[in-house]
């Protein structure tokens, strides 16, 4: 009986490993001449293949397919390159720390080679993403150092131009820009540049000194920056908790008058701290703006094109 | 005297009624598009400086609803102030802020969206840049 029961339990697992056997023995030539069909990738395949991925824009793994071929081909010509499109594509992916320290790396292997130069301006440009304006002064000064060709020396005065004018520095980005050699002129467009910068003066500026001291009256400030709805609420708000704070005491309200004056006390501050404030971010406001126009108009694009020896031009202009 | 009371009772309605509209809305559920900003005023437990502002936060805002426009809201705003200035600084831009709230500064500040709506940015960095 026992045996019966033992037997009728045992049954589906025998059915199981006698299917599973079946299985096995029936996929076992497919699976063999699955193994058989290794897929070999040479140097030129996989290069390729970070290509594509960079030029349809998906350049995270792009970033990938370049290290592959950067570990399993150390030895291929192509390895700068291939090093510098893998910064590129970091930049490009807007990874800039990434992106900077990736060319640091081609500089440091390729030191006499133009991906070394490339590199020096690519870093320079990370930098200024990274708002390390400072860093990437320095990064240009050390490219002026190690480089004799004027070419490259002009491009980096040019860049260094461009960075004081962002932080709008105009004296020292004039500096940098008289320092191009005189057969690069005509093609960094200084003369309309500098005919530009000169229009510097005519900015819009408001003085935050005098939008302090308008601010006596309550709003008088605000009105000076151009922020009417700002200066009508601090008018009324200040002139309101004034004149209540002024009753409260006419009527010997005194707690409630200085719960008033305490209150009247900040707005009356932040009245002026904003008028102050305001005055700053209008100068602010019309400073990028002038900035951003003369990019629009005289900034040449600069990129350093990983397929050209020289360094690409690409020109904007607004005739 | 008497007559008196009733004019200070509407003028503190004005006030209680602009700051309100300003602190409310303190507890967004997105996190802050940019920076590392403390998004409510939990972030420092420790300043009882900002134990008013827990209560807007926590009571007030609660029962009157998220409608501040300007990111981050006026409490987070007051909140960061007071903890990267200190007491008299924060309340001074604190007070600057609930005049400005709403107003011009919807039309000067750039616009980012939270929870599906526009509010204009204007955190604490870019009202004390020039000091």
């Amino acid at each position: 009986m026992l045996r019966r029961i033992a037997a009728l339990f045992s049954y589906p697992f025998r059915l199981t490993s006698r299917g599973l056997l079946c299985a096995f023995l029936l996929w076992t030539p497919v699976l063999s001449h699955a193994a058989g069909a290794v897929v070999q990738i040479d140097a030129d395949a996989q290069y390729r293949f970070a290509e594509r991925y960079f030029s349809t824009g998906e350049y995270s793994r792009a970033v990938d397919e370049y290290k592959r071929f950067i570990y399993f081909f150390p030895d291929d010509g192509r390895l700068a390159q291939a090093m510098y499109q893998c910064g590129m594509s970091f930049y490009l992916d807007r990874r800039y720390a990434d992106a900077a320290a990736s060319f640091n790396e081609v500089i440091e292997k390729f030191t006499d080679t133009p991906w070394a130069v490339k590199s020096y301006l690519m870093v320079s440009e990370s930098q200024i993403h990274l708002n390390q304006f400072g860093a990437a002064v320095i990064t240009l000064h050390n490219l002026i150092t190690l480089s004799k060709a004027v070419d490259v020396r002009d491009e980096a005065f040019y860049r260094l131009g461009w960075i004081y004018i962002e932080t709008a520095s105009w004296d020292n980005a004039r500096i940098y820009f008289e320092k191009i050699s005189s057969a690069n002129r005509e093609k960094f467009r200084l003369e309309r540049l500098s005919a530009e910068l000169s229009q510097r003066a005519g900015i819009a500026a408001k003085s935050p000194v005098l939008a302090g001291a308008l601010s006596i009256v309550p709003g008088g400030g605000f009105l000076y920056c151009e922020r009417y709805q700002d200066a009508l609420i601090a008018f009324l708000l200040n002139g309101a908790l004034i004149w209540a704070g002024y009753e409260a005491f006419d009527n010997d309200n005194k707690a409630l008058g200085a719960l008033l004056t305490f209150v009247e006390v900040g707005f009356y501050a932040g009245n002026i701290y904003g008028a102050v404030g305001s005055a700053h971010k209008f100068n602010r406001t019309k400073t990028e703006g002038f900035i951003e126009n003369l990019k629009k108009n005289t900034k040449i694009d600069l990129s350093g094109d990983p397929q050209s020896s020289s360094i690409r031009l690409s020109l904007r202009f607004a005739f | 005297m008497k007559s008196i009371q009733p004019v200070i009772s509407v003028i503190l309605f004005f006030v209680i009624v602009l700051c309100q509209t300003g602190f409310a809305g303190a507890q967004d559920a997105l996190p802050p598009p940019v920076g590392d900003v403390p998004r409510t005023v939990r972030a420092n437990e420790s300043n009882p400086v900002l134990n008013p502002l827990r209560f807007i936060t926590d009571i007030i805002s609660r029962a009157d609803g998220d409608r501040c426009p300007m990111f981050p809201t006026c409490s987070q705003y007051s909140a960061q102030a007071i903890q990267k200035h200190g007491f008299l600084k924060g309340w001074i831009m604190t007070s600057d802020r609930l005049m400005r709230c709403g107003r011009d500064e919807l039309r000067l500040s750039d616009t980012v969206m939270i929870d599906g709506r526009k509010r204009s940015y204007d955190p604490v960095d870019n009202n004390d840049f020039w000091w």
